[in-house]
């Protein structure tokens, strides 16, 4: 029994260590497959489309880097959790899953070029009548549990002094607008975006877009093993080509109705 | 293995960590005595064949013991709130743990009182005892012994099972983990870490219910 395990021990390390000295970019090629892991709880970047097949900006966002390496793309639905550990598991090649881009994490998991700049947003009841983000004070506010829009809400309420007593904090982005459509939070931050979507929805009718998080552009990345430069840099040169190949306007068009805006490309570019 | 490990990013937590834990704590003891309670309601209940009571306590226990926990937490916390009662999480993980106890634990009390023989009763009768004394000198000594072991379990279980407070956002030692390591990503730190006080949370319950059935029961355990 012990010389089994032993051999499987062994077999394991071989295997590992081979597996760290192959490069990604080869191995992804190799494979065939792209395994692209998105979070497909946030539209319109990532949701089930009414075929309950995977759609949105980061499934197609998928589909064309599985396509410039002539490999089959594998879309793995991840929850904002799950990210990180779906790379060191080895489960995904990379993940573009709008994660922001914040220096605490690059110590983990290397980033890319930005790909997206979102706004953080509230989002309350028309009767709520909020104007400025200072409304928020008495009111219940809520979140996806380990979201950037929730640290952020968090040190803005901490630095005003607001307390945590009036937060809320749900699993998923759908927890939290299933917990404000029910009524046990007055208004929750998510992205302009995911808002916009929402709001085009008949159960959201009575609610309203409110004010920007201030002084925050939500910069997202790419995400892939930090160790994987050579991989990293492939993706760097993917994400360029997006916007020069005009797939990101395709992608803008098809996903928010427009091209993308000047101020978004410009960003992406002065960001890289 | 490629991963480097970053410890000290944990010790730094380690104050909101030990918070969760106390939470996580906190809510299981407290469900397990409000557990402990309703279940003697309901073992009697089903024991003593009034209709209405025995079919409540039928329903509950079968819900109870036939359902995931984790359905049970989401539904105390979404499911009563389509209908405009707004529990709090911890509210909400709480009355869930307390019904699942509840359930559990009315079993095991029924089946503690069943397995005491009936002849020990009219034994203990005929020798000029009263009903009160049969019951205090009698039978619940050896029924307590029965299910402590069974209670401990329970107990144990409970711990473990609040972990599923992170379903609801609830800052209990998951809770904390998870929204910890997404800030960092530092994922297998911090999972480990948590796993470590959640293995001493339960052998410290472990321990002491030993030594505590050690005094109780005087070794005959």
């Amino acid at each position: 029994m012990i010389k089994k395990l032993a051999a499987v021990a062994l077999a394991c390390v071989t295997f590992s260590s081979v597996n760290a000295s192959a490069d990604q970019l080869d191995t992804v090629i190799q494979r065939g497959t792209l395994n692209c892991g998105v979070v497909l709880d946030f539209p319109p970047m990532g949701y089930f489309d009414e075929n309950n097949e995977p759609a949105g900006f980061d499934v197609d966002y998928c589909n064309d880097l599985a396509e410039v390496l002539g490999v089959d793309v594998n879309v793995l639905n991840l929850t904002w959790g799950d990210r990180i550990p779906s790379l060191i598991a080895g489960k995904t090649d990379v993940v573009i899953g709008s994660t922001s881009d914040t220096l605490e994490r690059a110590k983990s998991v290397g980033f890319t070029y930005p790909y997206f700049v979102f706004k953080f947003q509230v989002i309350a009841g028309k009767d709520k009548n909020i104007q400025s983000f200072d409304d928020l004070e008495n009111l219940k506010v809520g979140a996806a549990l380990g979201t950037t829009y929730e640290t952020e809400y968090l040190a803005y309420a901490e630095k005003k002094g607001w307390g945590k007593d009036n937060y809320t904090s749900f699993k998923s982005e759908n927890d939290a607008y299933l917990g404000l459509y029910q009524g046990k939070v007055d208004a929750i931050i998510s992205t302009n975006t995911n808002i916009a979507t929402k709001l085009r929805s008949k159960e959201f009718a009575d609610f309203a877009a409110g004010p920007f998080v201030p002084k925050y552009d939500d910069v997202v990345g790419l995400i892939a093993k930090r160790s994987e430069t050579a991989w990293i840099n492939y993706l760097n040169l993917f994400l360029v080509r997006q916007i020069r190949d005009g797939n990101l306007d395709a992608a803008y068009n098809k996903h928010f109705g427009s091209d993308a805006p000047a101020d978004l490309i410009q960003s992406l570019r002065d960001n890289k | 293995m490629e991963y480097e490990f970053h410890w000290n990013i944990v010790f730094q937590k380690m104050p909101e960590l030990l918070n969760g834990a106390f939470v996580t704590l906190h809510v299981s003891v407290l469900a397990m005595l409000l557990g402990i309670v309703i279940a003697i309601l309901l073992a009697i209940a089903k024991m003593n064949n009034s209709k209405p009571f025995c079919y409540v306590a039928t329903v509950w226990v079968e819900i109870a013991r036939n359902t995931p926990a984790l359905f049970q937490i989401y539904m105390a916390y979404f499911g009563l709130g389509a209908f405009g009662i707004h529990l709090s999480p911890y509210v909400a993980v709480l009355s869930a743990l307390v019904f699942i106890n509840a359930g559990y634990l009315t079993e095991t009390f029924r089946g503690g009182f069943q397995s005491i023989p009936s002849t020990q009763y009219s034994a203990s009768k005929s020798l000029g005892m009263t009903s009160f004394q049969v019951y205090r000198y009698i039978i619940l000594p050896q029924m307590l012994r029965r299910i402590y072991h069974p209670m401990t379990n329970q107990f144990v279980w409970s711990i473990l099972m609040s972990s599923l407070g992170i379903l609801v956002g609830m800052s209990e030692l998951s809770g904390t983990t998870q929204r910890l390591q997404s800030l960092s990503f530092r994922t297998l730190e911090f999972f480990i870490v948590a796993a470590v006080m959640y293995f001493i949370i339960t052998k410290l319950v472990l321990i002491s219910s030993s030594l505590l059935s050690r005094r109780l029961f005087k070794g005959e355990i």
